[in-house]
């Protein structure tokens, strides 16, 4: 097959039937979307099963990331960098043959995501992959928890790693590969499920692949790849133009490890050419890899640069490689976010500091003016994202680890609305699930004791940050061990033109008496029956001035206890009478105060929104 | 002669079709009376009596079974006409329905708003108490609480309570302690607890459930039992049945009980019309399914032969809306239809829909009081619908009072009224062709390999450019066209679900607990079964399921059981082999040797119908066979059509157009340079170039 890499925009020859282009283009999404089914019903464990931590995508054969649909966004921006590994590694790839592939310096997110790659073969020769990458309850670690933060390299971590090993070959099982990793994994009957409903979803995909190419022809199919690509090029082509020239320079920083005490600030330089309708994202300018689990894989550091842009350009431009070509990502050999060098550890790549550059490039838009760009969204892996493990008395004392995926971080509010409240966390905004208490409980010894969205945590601005949630969990009989990674518990998801920042994360324990004890936010406690684990996820920044947000929204958010009293009154300056439903806005008073609030902001220090940045609180 | 009804009741129209035992269909079409909704089921059912040559009460005395579906449910949640109801949860997790299961589809879109909870926070109350999940009182119950908590309730004045607490599905102990105090408390006001209305696993979605179940209480209630009552006294003394969003159907009680099984019931018809009309025609099990009606346009679609059902039914968009919890046929619906205003937006651009002007007002030419300019107004003034000649005639339509409120629109355009009046039916045409390339083309299918049956009253109106846009080559407008649904409910069985859930795995199976379980759903079969048999309904299937699944999976596959009972290790095994082979014709892959949980048992009582047969046509009638009528396409400009009255076509006949047919309660607007042929069985197939 020849698929030429071609930068031009409008394609020779005869036109390609539009209406055909949308259909086949949705044709493989909608593969990718029975893939992901297939995936979700067929997974064994809570992560895969309820919370969707994981990925499908459609490849060319030329690596060119084809079709996507709802993956999460830092799995898949940066796939592509994977399947050469295939070739290079397998000459004599055939049809029938499966790769296993978790190598962070051979292109994959980080250990813990296992990727399961699937050539598919048309008429004898190779024309697409299917990829479909898993996050694993457990995938070998020297701790029970898939995110090792402390860990100073890869042999700390620990985790088995397959540099794009053949795992199937005719059809079958590659004994040896699946040996290693039951011996190994501290779940291995989940993790073969897991692995066979990964395997499944690339065999849906070739089944189906191959029946799109039937119907239509080979030829046809090869003429809609560059097509299709052309077309999505030509559509950020056209986004990025609607955007002014210029450099915009956005800033971060993830909370202090110890063993970078100072914490790691990151910095992202954005050139946006309009003329040219491309962007440039340099994120060289970053400290050297850091002896921790935090550094960012290349294909992490490249999808965070890319999803930062794209969350700020017109959502209808498809994502693959097309679009692509008008994004480029610049990264450094050695770099915390840039490509690590071995053995530098990138255990938590696909969250920490992947959330960190995601803010900062989304945010670093909101420099065009008001009315672009993004706040920062919440982003901490608390108690609500943790690492859970122990034994069930239910099952025999059968082991169990699994991650929990239950909290709430807030959305960054934009210039068009309020924060999302289900918005997971920048590097899969959206698009994870929230486990089910019940079924959490069902499956594993723990029990919960609340979740729920906390008052005056969502960023106050024009329009809000989305509030942050809180958990509390503990065993239901035996010790349980709960790993815990959040960042944003000492630099808050920022606002922007005005906006405030959104709530901190904070994790205590709660003792048999009641009382609670602060943890660090990144670490690990073991709870035994009566002591419960509480944490609280980060608040999203807000977007424009609090005195400027429209005050029946204020009373809104009284009324469903977004916001109190206090808040309405001090921050977004509403004065509210009256109670309940019957509460109403005073509007000469609210008036009256607004104009106040500002004056005092004149005589005192606070410039917010002048620079379009605000810090931290 | 005994006769079957089946009846679906719209926003706007309310449709009857009646089968006698030689299965002829007569259609009865009536506006809907939002005021009494009785009224114009009896009207719809009187019109097709009187074709038949019968008053309605000889006729109700004489039906045997009544089929009973409506979009009530539905459109009082999209417009927001629900109970004022509040939620009672586990203390510690008021945020179910703030939290939903997260998930969305386009991701990089940050404009869209966080969609609001089926129940605000404010009516939102946390009771302590808790079970776990082995079903032991974690907390108990704390009923003095739940008093003070229900006295506030009265003080709101809230019209309806949903409870659903944590592992009541396992335990409903204590959910069954707060309904007795609400009915000490609170004796009128209706309630829903959530083992009952969806005994499912996963918070969300029993609570989505229980909630949207306990809205729709007061006024569902109040409307099914007036239904039920206004044909007991209209002599009415069969079995009356209504349609479920399932595509099966449940007791009128039942359904009163339970009205959350009503939300999307009469768009689930539909493409069960389509798919025996199709099947007549041509063969073809590939359809697409459109019903234009007054107020909405509802797409379905039909894949190799069986009509596509959704196990996550959403109201609204995917993950923006509400889940219901149930399973239902797949619909989309949007708010275009005959109905639908036109407006001019404040950026002076021609809009049409979503609001409708309903049955009243209705339309400006309904001559009921309505002055805004509608999609049929604008049918009007092209000359595409009779004045005279509205739903047979027993309806005259203001055509002047049409003139005006198109004209009105033309004045603010500074367009002719025609142009104007074919602007709105453009715009209209957009929005459903949209409509139906979401289900199609969004989906991965194209709409031009399949069969496109056009239903409702106005889909005769518009449906040739929408075929036309699609690139649809076959488009059949059934003669029975404008009773889509009611007609669906002519082909259907009766078919009633019943489950039950009982928990083990194919290691240490639970043979005694399984048959029992089994023997009660066999036992709530044959008591749905014996009231049919009175009615000499005589052949009845019976099949048994299992829900299945694969050690720590979440979720099931559905397996067709051998038998009714499980009776030793050779059926477990064959139950385990099934899953296996059905794992991997699903997901392609499978895992030999693991053990299998059974985890839900189901049986489905199917009560067989003769279906009324799909009859030819009969000869063509004497009478009027043409006139002519003025008529505008802008191809042609203003001229006199030919309008060809349907009774008077003979198969076989071709129309070309520009013209008109005319049926009873559908009108068919036959564009130039396109041609329109009776079929053998007496529909119009539209053949576009």
């Amino acid at each position: 097959m020849k698929v030429e890499e071609r930068t031009g925009s409008v394609g020779q020859g005869e036109a390609f039937d539009p209406i055909l282009l949308a259909v086949i283009a949705n044709r493989f999404d909608a593969i990718v979307r029975e893939m992901t089914n297939t995936l979700f019903r067929s997974g064994r464990s809570a992560v895969l099963n309820m919370a969707r931590d994981f990925s499908c995508g459609i490849l060319t054969s030329h690596d060119q990331l084809l079709a996507t649909a709802e993956g999460l966004q830092v799995h898949l921006l940066g796939t592509g960098l994977q399947t050469p590994y295939m070739r290079k590694f397998h000459p004599d790839m055939a049809e029938g043959d499966a790769f296993l592939h978790n190598d962070p310096y051979l292109g994959n997110t980080h250990t813990a995501d296992h990727t399961v790659l699937v050539p598919i073969f048309i008429d004898g020769e190779h024309m697409f992959t299917a990829s479909a990458k898993a996050h694993q309850a457990d995938c070998g670690n020297s701790q029970a928890t898939t995110y090792m933060a402390h860990a100073i390299d890869i042999y700390e971590e620990g985790g088995l790693n397959f540099p794009c090993v053949r795992v199937q070959r005719g059809y079958e099982d590659v004994g040896d590969i699946i040996r290693m990793c039951r011996m190994r994994i501290r779940v291995p009957d989940m993790w073969y499920g897991d692995y066979l409903a990964a395997l499944g979803a690339g065999r849906i995909a070739e089944r189906r692949v191959k029946e799109l190419c039937e119907k239509y022809g080979r030829d046809l199919i090869e003429r809609f790849i560059v097509e299709w690509l052309d077309y999505s090029e030509r559509r950020a082509d056209h986004a990025i133009r609607q955007l002014p020239s210029g450099r915009l320079i956005g800033h971060s920083a993830h909370d202090p490890l110890p063993m970078v005490t100072e914490g790691i600030p990151v910095k992202v330089i954005v050139d946006v050419d309009s003329a040219k309708g491309r962007i440039e994202v340099d994120l060289t300018e970053n400290p050297d890899c850091v002896p921790a689990g935090v550094n960012l894989s290349e294909a992490t550091a490249r999808s965070a640069a890319m999803i930062g842009v794209f969350n700020c350009l017109d959502p209808s431009v498809p994502r693959n490689a097309g679009s692509f070509r008008r994004v480029d990502v610049k990264l450094r050999e050695n770099c915390v976010v840039g490509i690590p060098r071995f053995p530098h550890s990138c255990s938590t790549a696909t969250t920490n500091l992947s959330e960190r550059v995601i803010n900062a490039t989304q945010s670093a838009f909101a420099l065009i003016g008001e009315g672009w760009g993004l706040a920062e969204g919440g982003g901490a892996c608390g108690v609500g994202y943790a690492v859970v493990s122990g034994t069930d008395f239910r099952r025999g004392g059968a082991p169990f680890v699994n991650e929990i995926i239950n909290g709430n971080n807030g959305g960054p509010a934009t210039p068009w609305c309020d924060g999302w409240i289900t918005f997971s966390m920048p590097d899969g905004a959206f698009v994870t699930y929230i486990d089910s208490v019940e079924v959490s409980e069902q499956k594993y010894p723990i029990q919960f004791d609340s979740i729920r969205l906390l008052t005056d945590t969502g960023g106050p601005g024009r329009f809000r940050g989305a509030p942050a949630g809180e958990i509390v969990i503990g065993p239901k009989r035996d010790p349980i061990a709960v790993f815990y990674f959040a960042d944003f518990a000492q630099n808050a998801a920022k606002g922007v033109w005005g906006g405030e920042p959104g709530s901190l994360a904070r994790i205590v324990k709660v003792e048999r008496d009641g009382t609670e004890t602060p943890r660090p936010a990144i670490g690990d406690t073991t709870l035994v029956l009566g002591e419960w684990i509480k944490g609280a996820e980060a608040g999203g920044g807000g977007y424009g001035d609090p005195l400027q947000r429209d005050p029946e929204k204020v009373r809104s958010d009284v009324l469903e206890k977004w916001v109190s009293m206090e808040a309405a009154r001090d921050i977004y300056g509403v004065v509210l009478s009256g109670s309940g439903e019957a509460m109403s806005v005073s509007g000469p008073e609210t008036a009256e105060l607004r104009k106040r609030l500002v004056d005092n902001r004149v005589n005192g220090m606070d410039k917010g929104g002048r620079d379009g940045h605000q810090k931290g609180r | 002669m005994r006769y079957r009804i089946t009846c679906d009741v719209g926003g706007t129209f309310t449709d009857a079709v009646v089968a006698d035992e030689h299965g002829n269909l007569h259609l009865g079409k009536s506006l809907t009376t939002p005021e009494r909704l009785y009224h114009g089921l009896e009207s719809a059912v009187a019109v097709a009596a009187t074709e038949i040559g019968l008053d309605v009460r000889t006729l109700l005395q004489s039906t045997d079974l009544f089929v009973y579906s409506t979009t009530q449910a539905t459109n009082a949640i999209l417009e927001g006409r629900t109970a004022r109801t509040a939620l009672l949860v586990t203390e510690g997790f008021p945020d179910i329905l703030v939290r939903r299961e997260g998930g969305r589809l386009d991701p990089f879109n940050f404009a869209k708003e966080n969609p609001e909870p089926y129940v605000p926070r404010r009516l939102t109350f946390e009771i302590p108490e808790r079970v776990d999940s082995e079903g032991l009182i974690y907390t108990p119950l704390d009923e003095e609480r739940v008093r003070q908590i229900l006295a506030t309730l009265r003080e709101l004045q809230v019209e309806a309570i949903a409870v659903s607490f944590l592992w009541a599905i396992v335990n409903p102990v204590h959910e069954l302690a707060v309904a007795r105090l609400i009915e000490e408390a609170l004796p009128d006001v209706p309630y829903t607890l959530s083992h009952q209305i969806n005994p499912i696993i996963r918070e969300y979605r029993r609570t989505s459930s229980a909630a949207i179940d306990a809205s729709l209480k007061p006024l569902m209630q109040h409307h099914l039992r007036d239904i039920d009552e206004g044909l007991s006294n209209a002599g009415f003394g069969g079995e009356l049945v209504a349609a479920t969003s399932f595509g099966g159907v449940m007791h009128m009680d039942d359904l009163t009980r339970r009205p959350i099984y009503a939300v999307k019931s009469g768009p689930s018809l539909a493409p069960v019309a389509g798919k025996t009309y199709a099947e007549g025609e041509a063969g073809h099990g590939r359809v697409i399914v459109c019903d234009t009606g007054g107020t909405s346009f509802d797409v379905s679609l039909v894949r190799d032969g069986r009509v596509v059902f959704t196990r996550e039914t959403w109201l609204g968009e995917q993950f923006m809306g509400h889940l219901t919890g149930l399973s239902s046929v797949d619909a989309r619906s949007i708010g275009a239809g005959g109905g639908s205003i036109a407006w001019i937006d404040p950026g002076g651009l021609l809009r049409v829909g979503p609001r409708s002007a309903g049955a009243d007002p209705g339309p400006a030419c309904y001559g009921r009081g309505g002055t805004l300019c509608t999609v049929t107004d604008a049918a009007v003034v092209l000359g595409y619908l009779d004045p005279d000649y509205f739903l047979g005639g027993r309806m005259k339509l203001d055509a002047d009072a049409a003139r005006r409120v198109v004209g009105e629109i033309a004045n603010k355009l500074d367009q002719p009224p025609l142009t104007t009046a074919y602007g709105i039916l453009a715009v209209a045409n957009e929005l459903m062709v949209g409509a139906i390339k979401e289900i199609t083309v969004d989906e991965g299918v194209d709409p031009r390999d399949s069969f496109l049956v056009a239903g409702g009253g106005a889909a005769g109106m518009n449906i040739i450019p929408i075929a036309r846009e699609l690139g649809c080559r076959q488009v059949l407008i059934p003669r029975t066209a404008s009773a889509l649904s009611a007609c669906g409910g002519q082909y259907s069985d009766i078919v009633a679900e019943f489950s039950a859930s009982k928990f083990t795995d194919s290691r240490d199976f639970d043979y005694a607990g399984v048959n029992a379980a089994l023997r009660a759903l066999d036992s709530r079969m044959e008591d749905f079964a014996a009231g049919l048999r009175k009615r000499n309904f005589t052949t009845f299937r019976k099949e048994y399921f299992v829900e299945a699944r694969y050690v720590n999976q979440a979720w099931e596959l559905e397996l067709l059981m051998k038998s009714d009972q499980v009776v030793g290790p050779d059926d477990v095994a064959s139950i385990v082999a099934d899953f296996h082979t059905s794992h991997q014709r699903v997901f392609a892959i499978t895992d030999p040797g693991q053990t299998v949980e059974c985890v839900y048992w189901k049986g489905r009582l199917t009560a067989v119908l003769d279906k009324p047969p799909l009859r030819k046509r009969a000869g063509p009638t004497n009478g009027e066979a043409r006139h002519l009528r003025s008529a505008y396409f802008p191809a042609t400009g203003e001229e006199p059509i030919e309008v060809h009255m349907g009774a008077a076509l003979a198969a076989g006949a071709v129309v070309h157009g520009p013209a008109v047919i005319e049926e009873p309660t559908t009108t068919i607007v036959v564009y130039p340079d396109s041609a329109v042929r009776v079929t053998e069985l007496g529909n119009y197939l539209v053949e576009v170039e």
